[in-house]
């Protein structure tokens, strides 16, 4: 408590100099919050995309042409014909057909299925919302008149096979389930693949060969702690961090750096003095605390500030892509990087004011 | 009186050219990266058109350029409350002969001009010559507009000196106005 009182006194002394440390740091969190809310939205996206094609479904064969996710349609969408597979006994295989059609001048994920009556069109609530319909009204697909049915949260708009297929064509995958009792096993790629002969792979960066009959995703396998859907997700925030985007912000965050090491300097130097009489009796390490007091009240505040200012300008400039999650997700992610920054821009400058001796602190102006 | 305060600023400076090297590096970099975003603008969009919302990222790279060049801009007020508290027994001297506060405002406020001046002008000149030689040898497959980078450059001249002059204001204006007497007995 003494420690943030003597810091607070400080920073009354020279407010100015906490006003523009706070506001160069502030910008540059700022920036790398922009560009974190974009890069969460993005993974949210991916995360939804997959989910919506996977269900409960523990492997996914995709064609060799593989799959790529439609800005337009907002979803997952087939490359090519799906992968030929004959079901070994005790495993489950629904294949579907995807690709993309105009609805209302809407580019619309369209996918098939056995499942679907004839007649009948089910969409998920998004696309729903998206396309202005509700449950009951009717909606034209490939020259049909569907009723629509509204059922998860997808983009997509699911119709029977036949009427499908006239639209897209062969193009699809297939979702596998194994035999009951066996969903959780770790190498259900490996078994699966070796009885149908097609590659596995719990890496969802991994490309289909495209001469080959198509890849199988494990989703429950692989190593390391994360799941299919938290790699697939990976994939689509990693397209924004690794764009000029965050490369831009990387380097706003390096000024932000050395902006508060530089304020934290002239502090140093200024209060030369002070620090000389500290360590002369024997208070070197206190003068690290206070340093390191202050430099976690001007992260702190500077974090609020351009977290805050972040969500007013994502609102603003990017509102169709921002959301209060992403924006809270990417808040906690810079604060998770924040700590490391506020005790190193105060070790820098008191390391170099400790590496002296008390008397020539104390004889220097 | 305002153009012997700026006369006086402009001797000051030329004499802490040394002081302005970290302020100019840091405004220079957003300056550079603001050009080079103005310059390359069809790349960025073409890269914005791939992730989808090709608009609201190409608007989201500009705010974050131009953000950048904010906080590059910020180091100039920093070095400038450096300079105030190495200068404050001059600035003592200069109140107690009778020196106005505004010729010595005007004074204390060219060296952030001056840093924020060069920084965009040395970062516009590399992003220019960065863009020119990424043009020429086929690195930006969009090309780069001169016009983009006339405009980017015109953007970050005014903007870092605008946020220089903004930023720099009132610690200056702080320091010219305490009493002389305090300042000549400072320690600084």
């Amino acid at each position: 408590m003494c420690l943030v009182r003597f810091a607070l006194a400080n920073i009354r002394r020279r407010p100015e100099r906490f006003v523009l440390s706070v506001l160069g740091i502030a910008l540059a969190i700022a920036c790398v919050t922009v560009v974190r809310t974009i890069s969460a939205s993005f993974a949210i996206t991916g995360a939804d995309s997959v989910t919506e094609v996977l269900g409960s479904a523990q492997l996914w064969a995709v064609p060799a042409a593989g799959v790529h996710y439609d800005n337009d349609a907002q979803a997952l969408v087939a490359d090519g014909a799906a992968p030929t597979i004959t079901v070994p006994a005790g495993w489950t295989a629904i294949r579907i057909l995807s690709g993309v059609t105009e609805i209302n001048g809407s580019t619309v994920s369209l996918r098939g299925s056995d499942e679907i009556a004839g007649g009948q069109a089910t969409l998920g609530s998004e696309v729903a919302d998206r396309l202005g319909l509700h449950s009951g009204d009717r909606v034209v697909v490939g020259g049909q008149s569907l009723a629509v049915n509204l059922d998860g949260r997808g983009q997509s708009i699911t119709v029977a096979t036949p009427l499908a297929k006239s639209v897209v064509g062969d193009n699809g995958w297939v979702t596998i389930f194994a035999p009951a009792g066996e969903e959780k096993r770790r190498d259900l790629g490996q078994i699966f693949g070796g009885a149908v002969g097609l590659a596995s792979t719990s890496d969802p960066s991994v490309k289909p060969d495209p001469n080959g009959g198509g890849l199988i995703y494990d989703t429950v396998g692989g190593n390391g702690p994360l799941t299919f859907e938290q790699k697939f997700s990976a994939l689509f925030s990693g397209k924004v961090t690794s764009s000029t985007l965050g490369l831009i912000s990387t380097i706003g965050l390096a000024l932000g750096f050395v902006i508060a090491v530089s304020s934290f300097l002239a502090a140093v130097q200024e209060r030369r003095r002070e620090f000389g009489i500290m360590s002369s009796i024997g208070l070197a390490d206190e003068v690290l605390y206070f340093f390191l007091v202050e430099s976690g009240i001007v992260f702190l505040t500077a974090y609020l500030v351009g977290v805050i200012g972040a969500g007013a300008a994502v609102a603003l400039v990017i509102p169709g892509i921002a959301t209060p999650t992403a924006w809270l997700q990417a808040a906690g992610m810079v604060a998770a990087f924040l700590p490391a920054m506020a005790i190193v821009g105060a070790l820098v400058p008191v390391h170099r004011l400790l590496q002296q001796r008390p008397v020539s602190l104390l004889g220097d102006t | 009186m305002l153009r012997k305060g700026l006369s006086y600023g402009w001797l000051a400076a030329r004499r802490r050219i040394r002081e302005m090297v970290l302020p100019v590096v840091t405004t220079a970099t957003g300056a550079f990266l603001v050009v080079i975003v103005f310059g390359m603008s069809d790349g960025i969009r073409a890269q914005s058109a791939s992730l989808g919302h090709a608009e609201e990222i190409s608007r989201a790279v500009v705010l974050i350029a131009v953000t950048v060049l904010l906080v590059g801009v910020v180091e100039v007020a920093v070095a400038t409350t450096r300079t105030v508290a190495h200068r404050t027994r001059e600035l003592g001297v200069l109140g107690a002969n009778g020196v106005p506060r505004r010729p010595v405002v005007a004074a204390l406020l060219v060296e952030p001009v001056i840093a924020a001046l060069l920084g965009a002008l040395v970062g516009a000149l590399l992003a220019a010559a960065t863009g020119m030689v990424l043009g020429a040898v086929g690195l930006a497959a969009t090309g780069v507009s001169v016009e983009g980078l006339i405009l980017g450059a015109a953007i970050s001249i005014g903007v870092s000196i605008v946020a220089a002059l903004a930023t720099s204001i009132v610690p200056t204006w702080n320091a010219a106005s305490r009493p002389p007497i305090r300042s000549l007995t400072a320690g600084g």
